[in-house]
């Protein structure tokens, strides 16, 4: 990417995340992919952000072929690329359950997820960003994520990518800095809810409290070694870990305080102890909902960043950067409804947040 | 003493003693339900929920009475705390789903008369929009608490809630939407029940993320609801009046 004057997109990322200064603060945007085909059809010019590169495909074992292999906006609008660099480990279940269509109706479509879900979509939707309506969960017991668990080997080769070399990886990530370079691990509230669903989830807390024990137990194991090989070896470059797990909704945390430090607090201090022993010290945790009854918690647990601080559920940004200053560094927490409306509602809505954020830092 | 005036004395001794005997029947009865209504509360084991509803059956309390004055009673002390921050989601779900199981015991026990509902309410989550994982934690709610839920599912045409009121009458339609795209499906609906001459004869309640107080009563809901417990409680108070 080209370096405009001044610091990199990833320095400017770094720099803030620190509480050090930036010379632009970092402007992060998601780009929805229904986002962009609207915008497509609007007039933005598809060969100016279409990303097309040379690849070996599987089917052609020694044949270069152009791919299309996303968009690239972020360079068009002059924004941060936060998912820009990712470490390339698989968190997922190998082998994935087979995508596949299971049935069809005039408005839907019913799927076999990769994760092993039954889910059903409306027809005509490009992204899955807007959650399917999810029909059926691979696990509902014991047995079930018994058998779950023989997908989740940390240890499987597959989980790298078939060129792994840990110096050319290092080589590569020097070489862009579109963004900071980014660590992903679902947290365990999130991992169980995606298996269990959430009300299941919720449940199996009081109904099989050894059932999640078992699950969060297996899952420190399992994200530790699985990262263990990368973090070890790109423990100077990581900036960034994503820590997702949507674990609110507008009234509150799904799960109380005493849950939290029950269940998931001794995994999370294990799992971020490691990630710190490497010298990766920023965690951001993506939740929606309202998340004050657990902050406390949350940074016990080692988390020291929160995205996106949704409005609708009455986190406010100044609020949080009050009690917890540099403990935490911070972002999203503008209005989307405000944005949407425009003009004077949005300009108040940025004039309320930015300038006190600018000057905190973080 | 004359014959007479003992007779009057025997029989006040045993109207006395059967006034004392049904005290004390209440007063243990009262102490039972507190005690249902107390596992449910403190999110005991099932089993010793299903012990204290053994015994209350023995004591001849009637399986509707346990079902109101005990579990639903502490179904709503675990709505409260739900409400005031104290409990969440698990405990909310868990406390329903003790209700529900117990109720689900007692079901083949209760007379006709007694398992008349507590209202009607039809449920959708509203065209366009297939999110129900709020929708269902809510019907879960509204059953354990007595009340006849037709759900409609997700993705819910407005004629599909139409005809439904027409077809049950019942004395709620509740519209659900996750997405901010899919609010104006709710407006729709509203309409739609007004042009086909019912929307006097329901109570409309909102739910969702995206659903603020603003927007309802912009579209002319009655109420909307911040979370599914809130959701209960404007419905049990419509019921009520």
């Amino acid at each position: 990417m080209k370096k405009s004057e001044g610091m990199t997109p990833r320095e400017r990322v770094v720099n803030t995340i620190h509480f050090r200064k930036a010379d632009v603060l970092p402007w992060y945007e998601s780009y929805y992919e229904d986002t962009v085909v609207k915008w497509l059809s609007e007039g933005l010019p598809a060969h100016k952000i279409l990303k097309i590169e040379w690849k070996l495909r599987p089917s052609h074992i020694l044949m270069n072929r152009p791919v299309f292999t996303g968009f690239d906006l972020y360079t068009f609008f002059g924004t941060t690329n936060l998912r820009g660099l990712v470490v390339p480990v698989d968190g997922g279940p190998i082998p994935r359950f087979k995508q596949r269509k299971i049935g069809e109706t005039e408005r839907y479509q019913e799927y076999v997820m990769e994760s092993g879900a039954i889910a059903r979509r409306l027809k005509g939707e490009y992204s899955w960003y807007s959650m399917p309506q999810f029909v059926e969960f691979p696990v509902k017991d014991m047995e079930s994520w018994e058998k779950y668990k023989e997908r989740l080997n940390p240890d499987d080769p597959r989980r790298y990518p078939l060129d792994w070399d840990k110096e050319a990886y290092l080589n590569l990530f020097e070489e862009y800095q579109e963004g900071a370079t980014m660590l992903y691990i679902t947290g365990f509230y999130g991992f169980g809810a995606e298996l269990m669903g959430i009300p299941q989830f919720n449940l199996a807390f009081y109904k099989d409290p050894e059932l999640i024990h078992d699950m969060a137990s297996y899952w420190e194991y399992f994200n530790i070694e699985r990262l263990r090989d990368a973090v070890e070896a790109l423990k100077d470059r990581i900036d960034i870990v994503f820590w997702w797990e949507d674990l609110a909704t507008r009234h509150g945390p799904n799960i109380s305080p005493r849950l939290y430090r029950e269940f998931l607090l001794p995994h999370y201090r294990r799992v971020i102890g490691f990630l710190n022993k490497n010298k990766i010290d920023r965690v951001m945790m993506d939740s929606d909902g309202n998340l004050y009854p657990i902050l406390d918690l949350i940074v016990e647990a080692g988390i020291t960043g929160l995205w996106p601080l949704e409005v609708n559920a009455g986190m406010d940004v100044r609020l949080v950067r009050k009690k917890y200053g540099e403990k935490l560094f911070l972002a999203g927490n503008l209005d989307k409804r405000k944005v949407a409306e425009g003009g004077e509602a949005m300009r108040s809505e940025v004039d309320s947040k930015v300038p006190f954020m600018k000057e905190s830092g973080g | 003493m004359s014959s007479s005036c003992y007779l009057l004395e025997a029989y006040v001794k045993i109207y006395i003693s059967l006034e004392l005997l049904s005290w004390w029947r209440e007063i243990k009865s009262m102490d039972l339900h507190e005690k249902i209504a107390n596992t449910i509360v403190n999110l005991e084991d099932s089993n010793k929920l299903g012990t204290l509803i053994k015994e209350a059956l023995e004591k001849k309390i009637s399986p509707n009475e346990i079902i109101e004055k005990g579990l639903r009673k502490g179904l709503e002390k675990v709505g409260q705390k739900f409400e005031m921050g104290e409990y969440f989601l698990s405990e909310l779900l868990f406390a329903a789903s003790m209700v529900e199981d117990a109720i689900r015991v007692l079901m083949p026990l209760l007379s006709a008369r007694s398992t008349e509902n507590k209202g009607t309410i039809i449920l959708g989550t509203v065209r366009g929009d297939i999110h129900d994982i709020g929708k269902n934690i809510f019907k879960m709610l509204m059953e354990a608490n007595g009340f006849k839920v037709y759900d409609l599912g997700v993705d819910v045409r407005p004629e599909d809630f139409v005809d439904k009121v027409k077809e049950v009458k019942p004395d709620i339609v509740g519209l659900s939407a996750l997405l901010t795209t899919t609010l104006p499906e709710m407006k729709v609906v509203i309409e739609e029940l007004k042009r086909a001459g019912v929307r006097e004869k329901v109570k409309v309640l909102l739910g969702g993320n995206a659903v603020t107080e603003e927007f309802g009563k912009k579209i002319g809901a009655d109420k909307v609801a911040k979370d599914a417990v809130q959701g209960v409680n404007f419905c049990k108070e419509w019921i009520a009046k």
